[in-house]
């Protein structure tokens, strides 16, 4: 029997993001960018297994997923990319053998590492905008920290329970700790408080969506804050301002002292 | 009082300050933010921030979780 990927269709990246060119707010001669694109996604969990999947099927050029967890049986009704057979592997391996599928060229890099307060420069840099598919609410914080330093956007995200959250920072004010200065108390896990399964693929299809609206030149909008509470029944955007007092973005919006 | 809470117009027992509005919402402090008319509120102020009739406050609380 023969290798059924010598017959498979070749499919172009122009064919990947044709159906972005009707889109309002989108410039044709950024859609190219999609293919150049550095996109890392620093945790591949629930978050970060729904986002990958569109950013890879949209055509971004290159992924480093960023996670040093393996698959657990548990993962299963959420993480998507993952199957029975993936149970005990790396979850990056997994990740990168589905995403394969679906984007035969896509360029993944793959680092079985956790996200510091000390490697976390370094693991975002080179990248034109982060995804953060994190359970910690003190790693958020060091993203935040490290990408406002280099200019890079992140699409923040959280899910636990029937509550989730989506807030993307620019590179500039406002950021994560204008909200949210210290974050004691702040951890809700899926251990403890459960975690409906669609409600992660929802949030992370909406970072995936932000990021390449981003990507391909649509006008952000600093502090849109999306909140969704499927146990009432509530979705709601909220504009976040600049908080001039934030201890990590605040001296950036006031500029050089004299 | 009235007040428009997280987008909803609400009348309430009347409350001074931001830090009461959370007590009456049975909200913790800790990983919450406040903004008040447009600004945020520092959380170690919430004790002394003032509520007036016709505010419009969004508490949002930090949901872990990934």
């Amino acid at each position: 029997m023969s290798d059924p990927s010598t017959h498979l269709p070749v499919i172009t990246d122009k064919e990947r993001v044709r159906r972005l060119l009707a889109l309002p707010g989108t410039r044709p001669n950024r859609l190219a960018r999609l293919h150049t694109a550095r996109v890392a996604i620093v945790g591949m969990g629930g978050l970060g297994n729904a986002s990958a999947q569109y950013l890879a099927a949209q055509g971004i050029g290159h992924l480093t997923l960023i996670d040093g967890d393996r698959v657990d049986a548990t993962n299963l009704g959420r993480q998507v990319l993952f199957g029975p057979s993936d149970i005990g592997t790396l979850k990056i391996e997994a990740a990168f053998k589905a995403l394969s599928r679906i984007a035969p060229k896509l360029e993944v890099d793959t680092i079985a590492d956790y996200f510091t307060e000390h490697n976390g420069a370094s693991l975002i840099a080179s990248h034109d905008i982060i995804i953060d598919g994190l359970d910690s609410a003190a790693a958020r914080h060091w993203i935040n920290r490290a990408a406002l330093n280099k200019g890079v956007p992140v699409i923040f995200a959280g899910a636990v329970g029937y509550e989730a959250q989506v807030f993307a920072v620019y590179g500039k004010p406002p950021c994560l700790s204008c909200l949210w200065p210290t974050m004691t108390d702040a951890d809700g896990d899926c251990v403890t408080h459960g975690i409906l399964g669609p409600l992660v693929g929802m949030v992370g299809s909406l970072q995936a969506a932000e990021a390449i609206k981003h990507l391909i030149g649509f006008a952000d909008k600093p502090g849109s804050l999306w909140t969704f509470d499927l146990f009432q029944g509530r979705t709601r955007v909220v504009s976040v301002p600049p908080n001039p007092l934030c201890p990590v973005c605040g001296s950036v919006s006031r500029g050089p002292s004299s | 009082m009235k007040l428009t809470v997280n987008g909803e117009f609400t009348h309430m027992p009347d409350i001074a300050t931001v830090g009461d509005l959370l007590d009456h919402f049975g909200v913790q402090h800790q990983a919450v933010a406040v903004i008040a008319n447009g600004n945020i509120v520092a959380r170690d102020v919430f004790r002394q921030f003032t509520v007036q009739t016709g505010d419009t406050i969004e508490i949002i609380r930090f949901v872990g979780g990934g």
